[in-house]
């Protein structure tokens, strides 16, 4: 794996709270499509617009989960699977992330999955 | 000669405990994932260990990761060995554009003097420099602490190795004086057009008590169990190229399998006819002579422990660990609860004392890609890195587990085995701590027709 980089902004930008979404449509306030010069994408075309701020937050901070090299590799195993496994080994992962997880308001895998 | 003396001979018991568990995959479930989750497995597990004893080897040194790694820095890293080998086969060759002259390859070992080694860790790898580790002893997926400095070329040379070494032993005391045998044999090749079948009829007889005098048979009472280390049905390759099989092909199939299990129920069957048998025995054992003409039997109550494990040329997986063969194959023996069907790695306890063994995949694969001068040396080199299995999944075939790797060592065994080699070879392997090993080496029997019998009583540390 390429070093990882807590600072994600390479590929995805941050997004300010209050945007709707690069388009303005006068009739739809729902953005189906962000306009590709505005917000980076992910592959595949995959929209990030995540409308609840909490929601992101969550996110985020699973996404830091993800990244993590000392729980090992994110690809290929649910995040719960993960998490699961870096206890048994006795890395003490946050507990925090647990609960999310759990919560079922997120993804189950990584960023990554099924993209690589 | 008379025959039908009224005697029996009870058969020694001993307390089995399986411990296979570890090896059984049908708890897992597959997602879809790479290799990578073994690795950290693996690499997390053995770092562990070393650092703990790593302050015993160089406590002045600091432990860093390959990424902060300083020139000129003396330190201690710890990470998996990767051999860049040269002639290793490489899927990528067929369809490489230049085909230049290929160098022989010896099929048998791909080891070329500009093999070299590489550290790797999550963070990064460092080529490896310096004499003192030989790539001709290592291979791909071995994990080490190593003493060294970083170099202006970037490469890291190597002043000292640390292995894991090997694992604490349990030892307990042995409860009863009595002697007892564990008869291992492997390569049986049943079906293979020039296995002998003769052969193994013999060992069967001779292991029920059908052969030999009273002295002989009271020898084949103290055999306690049988262990069937791989290999021991051949199905003629002819039967297996793809092509449905014509109905006379399918009883071809069939039958290594039917012969192998009217053999089997013979073990378990306590009792045998009544006819003298005279035979020619082309057998031979290691703790007694060639025996051969009649004699007054006696019956051997109670029939014979078996543990069977698949091998390479078994119907079963082919990626380590093997699961156990299918009980179908096996109607007659299967009745018998003492018939045990087992995983390839198999480890288990036999009135406390532990054995550990594979069918010889894993030893086959470390000759592919390293050199020592016996098969026994690799036997031991697999313990000091505390490993069944290190090129798995390199170069072996192997299940990707994510949260564990079944295939390290945690506990010294007592007997390390391993079937189908060359020939019979055994050592006893001394610890630092005080660990005693018989590492055994099981000849194939189809070829040499040797059995290995271990007496329990006389392993070293009971």
């Amino acid at each position: 794996m390429a070093t990882p980089s807590k600072n994600m902004k390479a590929f995805y930008k941050q997004k300010k709270k209050n945007t709707t979404g690069g388009i303005t449509k006068s009739k739809s306030s729902k953005s189906t499509k962000p306009a590709a010069t505005d917000i980076a994408q992910l592959p595949h075309g995959v929209p990030l617009d995540i409308k609840d701020a909490d929601i992101e937050e969550e996110e985020k901070a699973l996404r830091e989960f993800d990244m993590n090299m000392a729980y090992g590799p994110c690809i290929g195993i649910t995040r719960l699977g993960r998490w699961e496994r870096a206890q048994r080994l006795g890395l003490n992962p946050p507990k925090e992330i647990e609960k999310l997880v759990k919560s079922g308001k997120v993804k189950l895998q990584s960023l990554f999955d099924g993209r690589m | 000669m008379e025959v039908d003396s009224q005697e029996q001979l009870q058969r020694k018991q001993s307390t089995y405990l399986s411990l296979d568990e570890n090896f059984e995959i049908q708890k897992e479930v597959y997602r879809g994932q790479q290799y990578s989750q073994i690795y950290f497995a693996r690499l997390h597990m053995m770092r562990t260990l070393l650092y703990s004893l790593v302050p015993n080897w160089k406590s002045h040194l600091p432990v860093c990761t390959v990424l902060e790694l300083e020139e000129g820095k003396e330190c201690i890293i710890v990470g998996t060995l990767y051999k860049h080998m040269k002639l290793k086969p490489c899927i990528l060759d067929e369809y490489s554009k230049e085909r230049s002259v290929a160098p022989l390859i010896k099929p048998h070992n791909f080891m070329h003097q500009d093999d070299y080694l590489v550290l790797e860790d999550e963070s990064g790898r460092v080529k490896l420099g310096g004499t003192k580790l030989s790539p001709s002893v290592y291979v791909t997926g071995v994990v080490v602490a190593l003493h060294g400095k970083e170099t202006s070329a970037g490469a890291f040379f190597v002043e000292d190795v640390l292995e894991a070494g090997l694992p604490p032993q349990i030892k307990q005391p042995l409860k009863s004086r009595e002697d007892k045998y564990v008869v291992f044999v492997s390569g049986l090749s049943i079906g293979r057009s020039s296995s002998n079948p003769l052969q193994f009829q013999l060992l069967v007889d001779h292991i029920t008590g059908h052969l030999g005098d009273e002295e002989e048979q009271g020898l084949a009472a103290e055999i306690v169990h049988l262990v069937i280390v791989g290999n021991s049905v051949e199905i003629s390759r002819g039967l297996l190229n793809g092509q449905n099989l014509a109905s006379k092909d399918q009883s071809r199939l069939s039958e290594p399998f039917k012969e192998l299990d009217i053999l089997l129920t013979q073990v378990f069957s306590s009792h045998h006819c009544d006819d003298q048998h005279f035979k020619v025995s082309l057998l031979k054992f290691l703790y007694c002579s060639c025996c051969l003409s009649i004699f007054i039997y006696v019956q051997i109550a109670a029939s014979l422990p078996l543990d069977i494990m698949p091998g390479s040329s078994d119907p079963a997986n082919f990626a380590l660990p093997q699961q156990p063969l299918n009980r179908c194959l096996f109607p007659g023996s299967t009745t018998f609860n003492t018939f045990r069907s087992c995983t390839n790695p198999h480890c288990f306890e036999l009135d406390s004392i532990r054995f550990l063994g594979t069918s010889g995949q894993n030893i086959d694969d470390l000759t592919k890609y390293s050199e020592a001068k016996d098969k026994l040396d690799f036997l031991e080199r697999t313990l000091r890195w505390r490993h069944l299995a290190p090129t798995a999944p390199n170069t072996l075939g192997c299940y990707p587990f994510t949260d564990r790797d079944p295939f390290l060592i945690d506990s010294c065994p007592d007997v390390y085995f391993v079937g189908n080699q060359e020939k019979y070879e055994t050592c006893l392997l001394k610890g630092l701590e005080g660990q005693l090993v018989r590492l055994i080496c099981i000849p194939r029997f189809c070829e040499t027709g040797v059995a290995v019998v271990v007496s329990v009583f006389h392993l070293p540390g009971c």
